[in-house]
């Protein structure tokens, strides 16, 4: 980055002042090229592969308690949706609140990725029919042993599908909320800029924004109360989307850290969803000269650490189940993760945690912009693998043994898993659901781009005004002006 | 975040040398009373391992009580050093300086302390050997490397020896400058003490190389040591509430607030003993106090859910349990503060910028959350060993003994006096820290207003 | 010592016979030298009973939140004896930093006095909670000092202690008839020659039974898979070498029955 007097000309050839980010931001959302409806025509194919998959599934198997155990693959890749793009925007938040410099060229990228909040509610919505209730027999008492273990203790006021859907819906309002506060002074700026149906929509919707110093100071504070709230909303849906369709569908799974785990492998998926997304934008999306390799740097350090602590959470787990000797624990560690569903578990392991581990421990990884982009890719890959060993067991417990008070009780000999637990396989139409979930993730993203500038314009302005570089002693050096 | 007037390197020699250099009455007084009560301390343990167990408050069911309440909770304390030094020193935070060194020193202090612990409350404490050191001068036995308790003098110690070396290293041009300004023999004592040191660009390079290396190192190990505490307890197969596996982040978590919350006590302690009001400033009060909030609710989220998958498998006995905590006196009432003083009493405080910049009400947040976290640990262990399983017939209580409180108040005195003893021959704050913070401090200009700014080298 | 023939020590205890009398308590204390057990030590609960009845009051249905109103006559006492399951899988024993406690091939979960060191830990993660600790030093008046069992240890304060199957018997009885004799060891050696566990030797009622489970012939083998046979806190998976058998009881007549 370099500070420069010169004119700013349209086109990809940016001068970073002010005026010239302005002039070509704009310029990059109402600009449509070839590449662009190339990637939109692939996604859509996906997400018409993913719709076609989720119609023969409705129409051959239905939604009912018989019919969960064909609506695993579905499942995962719920969660997947919501560790991935769910938790994006925490990276904008977070990085906002610990005032990091480097957050400036991504945070909107991340929250962007709220767009897709809509998604999580349309996926969210046949879930709620496949949730077996509390109270299995129907007696009104609940007891062990006849119904399901679950945090809540009654219905319906306590009733999971209240506070699921809810929650769910709350996050994707949430994160709609932080990225129309967060856009709003760009959105005057592109609807000065262009033409055509989208200015006027962007000028409606940006609802009379003058930028005077009051609406900054305003939009500053919504900021952070908005963050701060989207962050426990997130692990308040994690906790409860882990929890209610998964932990509690296996009998006598009874394991505390399962929901602070699949939080932080959202923390985690999302630090990597949004590295690969900078990095796209970097190499393939002409947003070079924003993206220097600060983000990188920095953000897989936030990576290695969040790597680190994944790797931390399933010791606890699995140390703690495994030398109490208690049978039960002894059968769902056989179950998660060394017999039933052992090469989901061996790949999610791997991805999640040996390889981003082995790759961001060197400094030349961390310091490149390649580095960090593939040790993201693969914190994804990972994250979909361990969806899959969660979510694909739970679905396929029969819906009689829900009840049991340990998975012993339906176990066929002691200590042996029981053929209904074997793994279950993908059929191609789980492909298809799979494919679509991930087309739909980046058409959507894409989309958004094309309607607000997928890098922030005031904060990159706001980071010019910051961030100098001059001389001292021998060379030079940043100055970073830290106004708080 | 650079308020205050910008200061020489020689004001800061003075300012910083002060206690090292001078005699007050209060200081001599002061390390002379927490001996005396110290002294008093060991004096209860020797009457303790002379008796037996038996002027504990210890009985079946409730085996373990204070002794290892207090060990949990100085291994907490001692988790500060590490927050602090380490991590923001690895994330380039400016507001750490002056607190690197107490919590370092904070740290091998408190280590120390908690190992007695559990040395002091064996059966057979002049034993110990089986335990610590491999010892197989006759059987062919060695330590059972299986048991919880084996791994936790292997990672404490772990812990400590790197802490030591940390506080070392970073002590080195300090003592460099010590040496300089003093005659005679302390003269040649600091002079072998620094280890030569001559301030040359290749000795800084090395040791900033050292301090990075040895603050990436140390993180693991400090994650480690409170989750291999917290294994002492996780382990436990027949303990009900207990067996959880979200015993090793809780406990990590929990060790950061009261370790951080103990620093900010160290250091408006500091502040106002040693009239260090120029160094230690409402700046730093204000970040530790945002940080605070953080971990505290963190802290709080595990709580919960530890507290909630106690009730999930809706199994009678542990609902019996989580019953007595809550409803039955006086554990109620004990729980109950637990919970105001480590989180919403501080919390609530410190969402208030004033409260943040004001030392003294941050003496005040932070007393109340070690409190809470004292309570804590308390509250884990005893009530989980008093009803641990179905047979309530053997179920049972613990109340302490005036021994076991005497020994409690020790440690936290034998802490204290560790500290202000260090604080006399050694700077609690690091002097080329400071130095390197007023170097790097700048200002930028924007339109009308100057912003204080930081130089980075990147 | 001639070849040592394998065994596996296991007691069954029957519910449905136990009266309550404590006589197996006070055998086991006067066989052990377990400190006494005053008063003043039950207060503290310290007590050191190495078997122990566990009382339960049985009330009807309607009564159970309000037990003190339930008419005296529909009261029952319940008893359970409990003492050292001496576990196959003991959740004791892993948790020893000193390897004071470990199975031998005998299954039995042995006790090394000497190597104790007191970290407590044993006792803490026994969910049957039938380890003591000498919290005190024991002292026995003049007087009955020569009550005390030659055989056995005296344990000094700060030492872990629990229920041994009478070890001191078993090695004796094996050191006299496999050894000595070099025949292999029946229930009716046991009973004849003294060797049963103090506890069992006494009951009147014939709750506990002592035996080999190695042995085909003997009476633990045959009663382990009785019908009314369970394990206490099975569901923890220590695999207990004592095996309870279900109490009949006449006013639950058709009931599964509960432990």
């Amino acid at each position: 980055m370099h500070r420069a007097n010169g004119h700013t000309t349209v086109g990809e050839e940016v001068q970073l002042t002010p005026q010239g980010v302005t002039e070509h931001l704009s310029y990059k959302v109402f600009n449509i090229d070839k590449r662009f409806v190339l990637a939109l025509v692939g996604l859509g194919v996906l997400v018409i592969l993913g719709i076609i998959g989720f119609i023969v599934r409705a129409v051959d198997d239905g939604f009912s308690d018989a019919a969960r155990p064909q609506w695993g693959y579905y499942a995962a890749m719920f969660g997947f949706l919501l560790v991935t793009a769910g938790s994006a925007p925490v990276a904008a938040i977070a990085f906002r609140w610990t005032k990091n410099h480097w957050r400036r060229p991504l945070s909107r990228a991340s929250e962007l990725f709220a767009l897709v909040g809509i998604l999580n509610v349309l996926w969210f919505i046949p879930m709620i029919f496949l949730l077996p209730g509390i109270d299995l027999n129907g007696d009104g008492v609940l007891a062990v042993g006849e119904d399901r273990r679950t945090i809540w203790f009654e219905g319906p006021i306590g009733a999971p599908l209240w506070w699921d859907t809810s929650a769910v819906i709350g996050l994707a309002l949430c994160g709609l909320a932080i990225l129309w506060v967060s856009a709003r002074p760009d959105m005057v700026a592109l609807a000065a800029r262009g033409t055509g149906w989208r200015a006027r929509f962007l000028s409606w919707l940006s609802m009379g924004w003058r930028g005077t110093e009051q609406e900054w100071r305003l939009q500053q504070a919504s900021l952070a109360v908005l963050g701060a709230f989207y962050f426990m909303l997130l692990v308040f849906v994690h906790t409860l989307i882990s929890l209610d369709f998964a932990l509690s569908l296996v009998p006598g799974w009874k394991d505390s850290i399962f929901a602070p785990h699949h939080a932080l492998t959202g923390l985690q998926a999302a630090s990597g969803t949004i590295l690969v997304t900078i990095f796209l934008m970097r190499t393939c999306g002409g947003f070079r000269q924003y993206i220097g390799l600060d983000p990188f740097w920095s953000f897989s350090k936030v990576l290695l650490g969040l790597t680190l602590l994944w790797g931390y959470f399933w010791f606890s787990e699995f140390m703690t189940f495994w030398y109490g000797r208690d049978p039960t624990e002894q059968t769902v560690v056989k179950l998660v993760m060394f017999e039933s569903y052992r090469v989901a578990f061996l790949l999610n392991f791997f991805f999640s945690f040996l390889i981003p581990f082995v790759m961001l421990i060197w400094n030349v990884v961390r310091k490149s912009v390649i580095g960090p982009a593939i040790a993201g890719a693969s914190v994804v890959i990972g994250a979909f693998f361990m969806m899959v060993r969660l979510y694909v067991p739970a679905f396929n417990i029969p819906q009689a043994d829900l009840g049991a008070h340990t998975v012993a009780d339906f176990e066929a000999e002691a200590g042996q898993i029981a053929v209904q637990l074997l793994p279950v396989k993908p059929d191609v139409w789980d492909g298809f659901i799979v494919a679509g979930g991930v087309g739909a993730i980046a058409l959507i993203f894409l989309l958004g781009t094309k309607l607000l500038p997928v890098m922030s314009m005031w904060e990159t302005k706001e980071g010019l005004l910051y961030i100098l570089f001059r001389p001292f002693i021998k060379g030079r050096y940043m100055v970073l002006g830290k106004p708080e | 975040m650079q308020e205050g007037k910008p200061l020489t390197d020689r004001e800061i020699n003075r300012g910083l040398l002060n206690i090292l250099f001078e005699n007050p009455l209060w200081y001599w007084g002061l390390v002379g009373l927490l001996a005396v009560v110290v002294l008093g301390a060991m004096s209860a343990a020797g009457y303790m391992i002379n008796h037996g167990l038996g002027v504990t408050g210890l009985n079946r069911p409730v085996m373990w009580g204070f002794f290892i309440t207090n060990f949990v909770f100085w291994i907490g304390i001692s988790h500060a050093g590490v927050m602090l030094s380490a991590i923001l020193r690895l994330s380039k935070a400016e507001w750490r300086r002056p607190a690197t060194r107490a919590a370092e020193v904070l740290t091998v202090f408190s280590l120390m302390t908690a190992m007695l612990m559990p040395l002091i409350h064996t059966g057979r404490a002049w034993r110990i050997f089986y335990w610590v050191f491999p010892y197989d001068w006759a059987r062919g036995i060695y330590p059972n490397i299986r048991s919880a308790l084996v791994w936790d003098p292997s990672a404490v110690f772990t812990y400590l020896t790197s802490s030591i070396l940390f506080v070392y290293i970073a002590l080195l041009p300090d003592l460099a400058v010590i040496r300089d300004r003093s005659t005679g023999l302390r003269r040649q004592i600091y002079s072998i003490l620094c280890l030569g040191w001559k301030g040359n660009p290749r000795q800084w390079k090395l040791q900033v190389i050292a301090g990075i290396l040895l603050s990436a190192l140390i993180l693991p190990v400090f994650v480690s040591v409170h989750s291999i505490v917290s294994f002492d307890f996780s382990m436990a197969v027949s303990v009900k509430s207990w067996h959880s596996t979200i015993f090793p982040p809780y406990f990590v978590i929990g060790a950061v607030h009261s370790g951080v919350a103990a620093v900010v006590i160290v250091m408006a302690l500091m502040r106002f003993l040693f009239g260090w009001h120029d160094y230690i400033r409402p700046e730093h009060f204000d970040a530790l106090g945002r940080l605070l909030i953080v971990v505290a609710t963190g802290w709080f989220f595990f709580f919960v859910m530890e507290f909630i998958f106690g009730l999930y498998g809706l199994e009678g006995d542990e609902i019996g349990m989580k019953d007595f905590l809550t409803a039955k006196p006086p554990w109620n009432w004990w729980f109950i503060t637990f919970v105001g003083t480590t989180y919403f009493i501080p919390v609530s405080m410190w969402l208030f910028k004033g409260v943040r910049r004001n030392p003294w009400l941050m003496l005040v947040a932070c007393v109340s959350v070690n409190i809470g976290m004292w309570l804590e640990r308390f509250l884990i262990i005893v009530p989980g060993l008093a009803q641990k399983q179905t047979f309530n017939f053997v179920w049972g209580t613990y109340a302490p003994s005036p021994v076991e409180v005497v020994i409690i108040i020790g440690t936290f005195a034998l802490v204290s006096m560790l500290m202000l003893l260090f604080a006399k021959v050694f700077p609690l704050i690091p002097l080329y820290d400071v130095k390197e913070g007023e170097i790097l401090r700048s200002e930028i200009q924007i339109g009308r207003k100057k912003v204080p700014a930081v130089i980075r080298d990147e | 010592m001639a070849q040592r023939k394998k065994h596996k020590w296991g007691m069954i205890v029957d519910i449905d016979k136990c009266i309550g009398c404590q006589a197996c308590v006070v055998a086991c204390q006067s066989e052990n030298n377990i400190p006494m057990n005053t008063e003043e030590r039950f207060k503290e609960r310290r007590a050191n009973e190495w078997i122990r009845i566990e009382r339960y009051w049985e009330v009807p249905e309607e009564y159970r939140s309000k037990p003190e109103e339930a008419p005296f006559q529909d009261v029952k006492a319940r008893f359970i004896p409990i003492m050292c399951q001496h576990c196959e899988n003991a959740p004791c024993e892993p948790v020893c930093p000193v390897y004071a406690t470990y199975h031998n091939d005998e299954g039995l979960n042995v006790q090394v006095y000497n190597r104790c060191v007191g970290t407590r830990y044993c006792a803490n993660n026994c969910p049957y909670q039938v380890r003591f600790f000498n919290f005190w030093e024991p002292v026995w008046p003049e007087r009955l000092r020569n009550q005390l069992n030659p055989d056995v240890t005296v344990r000094s304060r700060g030492i872990m202690e629990k229920c041994t199957f009478c070890v001191q018997r078993i090695r004796r009885s094996e050191r006299k008839i496999e050894g000595q004799e070099g025949g292999r060891l029946t229930d009716k050696d046991l009973a004849e020659g003294n060797f049963l566990p103090a506890c069992v030797q006494a009951c009147p009622t014939n709750t506990l039974i002592f035996g080999d489970f190695e042995d085909p012939d003997s009476q633990v083998s045959r009663l382990k898979d009785d019908p009314r046979h369970y394990k206490l806190l099975e569901a923890i998976g220590t695999d207990p070498n004592v095996i309870y058998l279900k109490k009949i009881d006449p006013h639950h007549e058709g009931e599964e029955g509960h432990a």
